[in-house]
């Protein structure tokens, strides 16, 4: 017997979807975790990443170029929070965009020549497409009148910044 | 001072910015406000003079301070300094328990002045660090996140931290515990001490402090619950911040560092679930298409092609030649009496070959080569091959 919505695991994790906290879903994999475990491994050989706010899957190759794109928006995004006054974390947590301010945000950024260098967040088009990107993966959530809110998926990318100068640190 | 007051306020934030009030800052803003009081704010010595520039009398300093509710934090140093005090006294109002009265009672009421003084410049310092470290937060001055973490740890280790020390119960050195003491001692002295006044002095104190020790702990309570908080806050999102400097820098994003690893989703399109629909429609779009003919071009043409090798066998066999383009017209006859003018160039290349020695003739009459459609006007040219020529 497969754990209940088992199909829907499947797909949405196949899709490269992350499947976070806030969705149904979560519970039942993390009561299954063993099973989905060796399940993607020995089917797919898929390793399945969890922590206690996602689930993810990842395989031998990786889509380095979305997620760079990623990790730029929200180091960006961050970024121009703070100095915008305010917490950051607790915004990407709990608060909702609405499409023109973060094109605001993109737009007034000091971090132009990365923006610039860029076919994702270059322009106004492009950062809505990558949006769209990023709602396919459940990393954001579209909510309606042009407002997109972040799941806990974020945590991901932010850590993975904040992390770099760990390494930085141990390195040298 | 009432009359003039919004003219003071900038005086006074322009002493709390520079520390001083210039002349030349004095006289504009007495220019903006279109006021002439420079001899009264000297006469009632509200400003006094500092060599040529000038500052406000310590009490009217203090009391603009107060009202504003703006207090330049103080150094530890200078909290500490109250602290001093408040020691010195109290070990000797202990040793000279039994000395003279009179200087009993008056350093007990040095000590409470201390004491209020001190419990004051908590006071001020806490409300002063707190307004700081929430405009920090919010960055109303949009400042650099680099800068803002400087001023943030500054904060922390040169004031912060320290008020925490000096407040700290157990911290066995604190002012906060000497106070404790000072209590302690007034709680009992209250009651058994001989002389009723004394008895009256320790009393009032120990009420004293029975008050500061509130108001010290609501500072305490304001310093661990909002103020620490606050602080630790800026830091943790530092360490944040400092990780997406780090990543946008220079470009580094687009370097060595690798993204995390996410799934490739184009896997997915073996599952997709239109792939039976997307099959069909592939192979049905051959299904009704139309059969071509490709009509081939019937027509001949003859092309004449220049056999450079046979052409030149022949001229070799016939050199010297005296005139060359007579000769080409009669060998490309030979093959095709309706020759062009392209055929016909083609076999007048000849003349760039190595091997052949080219002159004009001598007596300068010109030739005529014509076909059906054309006539040409050429020099007679001679042709030997190059061995013949007399060197």
């Amino acid at each position: 017997m497969y754990p209940d919505k088992h199909k829907e695991i499947v797909t949405s994790l196949m899709e490269g979807k992350f499947i976070t906290v806030e969705d149904l879903l979560f519970e039942t994999i993390k009561k299954n975790e063993d099973f989905y475990t060796t399940f993607f491994e020995n089917s797919f050989d898929f390793e399945l990443i969890g922590n206690q706010d996602f689930y993810y899957l990842v395989s031998s190759e990786t889509n380095e170029n979305t997620s760079r794109d990623i990790s730029i928006f929200f180091s960006i995004l961050c970024y121009e929070l703070d100095k915008d006054g305010k917490n950051f974390l607790e915004e990407l947590n709990y608060s909702e965009f609405h499409i023109d301010e973060i094109l605001e945000y993109f737009n007034n950024s000091s971090w132009s020549d990365v923006i610039k260098a860029n076919n994702q967040l270059k322009n106004d088009e492009s950062l809505k497409r990558h949006l769209g990107t990023m709602v396919k993966r459940n990393i954001a959530v579209k909510q309606g009148n042009d407002r997109y809110s972040f799941t806990k998926a974020h945590k991901l990318f932010i850590d993975f910044a904040k992390d770099l100068i760990k390494e930085e640190v141990t390195q040298k | 001072m009432a009359s003039h007051y919004d003219l003071l306020r900038d005086l006074f934030d322009l002493q709390v910015k520079n520390d001083i009030i210039t002349k030349e800052s004095l006289n504009i803003c007495l220019e903006n406000y279109d006021k002439n009081i420079r001899e009264q704010l000297t006469e009632y010595q509200i400003l006094i003079e500092q060599n040529d520039d000038f500052a406000f009398n310590q009490p009217y300093f203090v009391l603009f301070e107060f009202i504003h509710q703006q207090f330049k934090p103080l150094l530890p140093e200078e909290i500490e300094h109250f602290g001093q005090a408040i020691r010195t006294l109290f070990l000797k109002i202990k040793e000279g328990i039994n000395d003279d009265k009179n200087i009993l009672l008056e350093r007990i009421e040095a000590l409470s002045n201390q004491i209020k003084k001190f419990t004051n410049a908590v006071v001020n310092n806490t409300k002063s660090l707190l307004t700081e470290s929430r405009e920090l937060k919010a960055n109303n001055k949009k400042i650099d996140y680099q800068e803002k973490i400087h001023k943030a740890r500054y904060l922390i280790e040169n004031y912060i931290s320290p008020l925490n020390t000096i407040l700290d119960v157990n911290h066995s050195q604190s002012i906060y515990n000497e106070l404790l003491n000072v209590s302690q001692f007034t709680n009992v002295k209250r009651f058994d001490y001989a002389d009723e006044s004394i008895r009256r002095e320790f009393e009032k104190l120990y009420h004293l402090l029975r008050q500061v020790a509130k108001d010290l702990n609501l500072q305490s309570v304001t310093l661990t619950n909002e103020l620490l908080p606050l602080i630790e806050r800026i830091k943790t999102e530092s360490q944040y911040l400092r990780g997406f400097h780090f990543y946008l820098t220079n470009g580094n994003c687009y370097k060595e560092i690798e993204p995390p690893r996410i799934f490739v989703s184009t896997r997915d399109n073996i599952y997709n679930k239109f792939v039976y629909e997307n099959t069909k429609e592939y192979f049905e779009q051959f299904k009704h298409e139309e059969e071509v003919f490709v009509v081939e071009d019937s027509e001949q043409t003859n092309d004449w092609l220049f056999d450079k090798s046979k052409y030149k066998e022949i001229l070799n066999k016939n050199l010297p030649v005296d005139d060359f383009f007579k000769w080409c017209e009669s060998s490309i006859k030979q093959e095709n009496e309706n020759f062009s003018f392209d055929n016909f160039f083609m076999v007048t290349s000849l003349i760039f070959e190595e091997d052949y020695e080219i002159s004009v003739n001598k007596d300068g009459k010109n030739i005529s080569i014509s076909n059906e459609n054309s006539e040409l006007i050429m020099p007679k040219l001679t042709i030997k091959k190059q061995e013949d020529v007399s060197r």
